[in-house]
């Protein structure tokens, strides 16, 4: 039961965009098309989950026993860095055209606050293995689920008359306060 | 492109390269941390000082940098001034350590940083990468002042923890919340976006 | 130099300047920090059971600590229960004192809250929720009064008063208390607490 609370509350409850605030510029900057959004969402779920396993080691395997516990933000960058590097050279292999398409924004994964986000949080939390998995799963699906409502409602902007000043980054953001409202209702799910 | 006097160095970080404002970088931390104007400067002064360090530690050893480790680099360089940051908290301001949370640590991810090493720091001198750090930080210090002030003053009716609405008012907690934070944000880069395109107008 | 060699050189070098950098702050901030988590644990410990000294830690586990409350004597007089649940939104976490025979409570601290501000944040309330927890008789789990009422006398032995607007953080916090007291029974009876010396950590 435990691991279901982890997984929707990371989903739903505490959004990572909405509730935590984490990944907004990801979220701001691939979320007018549909499509990358969601390769987004999906590449940042992969690393997500990789992260939350490599780092769950690290901070249990090394650093604690040895209490090197001021290592750890150094520590996890470093092995973001690496793990985006790595899934970027990957990508490029098997799909080039993803690839294009995602352009930039792939090695910007690394400055997603939402990956070294969900390690911090982990390690916060003291989660066990399952729990940490749970949680990199769930909270990469919540940052999918945000970015991809956010772009299904930016493509039908495009459509709208918005003033000026606020186009882009300003409407952008009071949808996404008004999305924060709206999953507020999720609240109370988990008992 | 002709050289920038010290002065415009400095003051291009406040208002037409701010970095929240104009660049949109640092929205993490700006939207979590600014509910209470006490939080919003602590994470300002502590990105500052993350900033200023990094930028003049990078700008020193540029030359000695092969291109290709540039980043994995700066960013060591940065996690190891976000650690100091993060550690200095936590023994002395207890309190705001815990306040902060999970977001100072996460200033080693603030695009601000690492975008200013990769922009300026690693190609111009060790005077000039000052100047431009402490700009960049005030122009940062202020985005979060103004829209902690913002929140606080509209959600809890308080400023730094004291009362100034009467007690007529009753506080928008909307403000306190995600919610509001985004909304908040949105609706100034709006006025900022505003004020820009009129000034650019009458020139 | 070739490039290669100089990548690694510049890396490593990097690396083990910023490790024994951070090793060096790292040691010195280590007992100021160590000293900042004691306190608070410390510091509620004291206003949970009154007539405190000094306190030590009788059992840990995750998210559950036990810790008995010492008058200047040595001898037990309370114990101070340290624990995390869920809330309405997020994580709470407080500290629940009770006697010795854990028949009666004596007070309740909230450490740590993110119910949403202006209802489920005033779990932390002292005449809204608070003052209704104490001398509270926790023998049989205790239950919540609904509807609300406006002064103590008018509640049973063994309930507490809702927050009005706020049912769900005022049930999680109940939720919290019961499942502790009676966990807490269950290892007094198993004899699993210990009864040694050491210093609250």
């Amino acid at each position: 039961m435990e691991l279901v609370a982890i997984f929707i509350s990371a989903i739903l409850v505490n959004n990572f965009v909405l509730y935590y605030f984490l990944g907004i510029c990801p979220f701001l900057g691939v979320s007018k098309k549909i499509d990358s959004a969601v390769s987004m969402g999906l590449a940042v779920t992969f690393v997500m989950t990789i992260t939350a396993v490599v780092s769950w080691a690290i901070n249990n395997w090394i650093l604690i026993p040895y209490g090197l516990d001021y290592l750890k933000i150094v520590s996890f960058i470093l092995v973001i860095a690496s793990l985006v590097q790595l899934v970027e050279m990957f990508i490029r292999k098997v799909s080039p055209p993803l690839y294009q398409a995602l352009g930039i924004y792939l090695p910007l994964i690394t400055t997603n606050c939402a990956i070294m986000g969900l390690a911090l949080l982990a390690a916060l939390r003291e989660y066990g293995f399952t729990e940490a998995v749970v949680f990199g799963i769930g909270s990469g699906l919540g940052f999918t689920l945000a970015i991809i409502l956010m772009a299904g409602i930016r493509e039908q902007l495009d459509l709208a008359d918005v003033p000026e000043p606020l186009k882009g980054a300003g409407i952008s953001l009071i949808v996404a306060g008004i999305m924060a409202l709206a999953f507020m209702g999720f609240i109370g799910m988990i008992k | 492109m002709p050289a920038r006097s010290i002065g415009q160095e400095f003051t291009k970080g406040l208002w037409s390269e701010n970095p929240v404002f104009r660049q949109l970088l640092g929205l993490c931390p700006t939207l979590a941390v600014t509910g209470w104007v006490i939080n919003g400067l602590a994470m300002g002064l502590a990105t500052s000082f993350v900033l200023i360090f990094s930028s003049l530690v990078v700008s020193i050893i540029k030359k000695l940098i092969p291109s290709q480790v540039r980043i994995a680099s700066y960013i060591v360089i940065i996690a190891t001034f976000v650690t100091v940051a993060d550690r200095f908290l936590a023994a002395y301001f207890p309190d705001i350590s815990k306040d902060l949370g999970p977001y100072v640590p996460l200033i080693v991810v603030n695009c601000i940083i690492l975008g200013r090493q990769e922009a300026f720091s690693s190609k111009n001198s060790v005077g000039r990468s000052l100047i431009d750090a402490l700009g960049m930080s005030s122009g940062f210090v202020l985005a979060l002042l103004v829209l902690s002030s913002i929140r606080e003053i509209l959600g809890s009716g308080t400023y730094l923890g004291h009362q100034v609405m009467g007690s007529w008012f009753k506080p928008w907690i909307i403000m306190i919340l995600p919610a509001g934070a985004f909304l908040a944000l949105g609706i100034l880069l709006g006025i900022a976006l505003q004020i820009e395109k009129k000034t650019k107008s009458r020139v | 130099m070739k490039l290669s060699v100089r990548m690694v050189v510049v890396l490593t070098s990097v690396g083990l300047l910023s490790g024994s950098f951070l090793a060096t702050v790292g040691i010195l901030t280590k007992e100021r920090i160590e000293i900042n988590k004691q306190r608070v644990i410390e510091e509620a410990i004291i206003k949970v059971v009154p007539g405190t000294e000094s306190s030590t830690k009788l059992y840990e586990a995750k998210d559950f600590k036990v810790y008995g409350g010492k008058d200047p004597d040595g001898t037990l007089i309370g114990y101070g229960i340290l624990v995390s649940g869920i809330g309405f939104q997020d994580k709470i976490t407080l500290m629940l004192g009770t006697n010795i025979s854990l028949t009666k409570t004596t007070r309740l601290e909230i450490i740590e809250q993110k119910e949403t501000p202006g209802l489920g944040a005033k779990i932390e309330d002292e005449d809204v929720f608070l003052k209704f927890w104490e001398g509270r008789d926790c023998s049989q789990p205790i239950s919540l009064r609904k509807p609300a009422v406006k002064t103590a006398e008018e509640l049973a032995a063994s309930e507490v008063n809702t927050i009005t607007g706020a049912t769900i953080s005022s049930e999680s916090v109940l939720k919290i208390v019961n499942n502790s007291v009676e966990r807490l029974r269950q290892l007094i009876k198993e004899g699993n607490l210990q009864k040694g010396e050491q210093d609250a950590r």
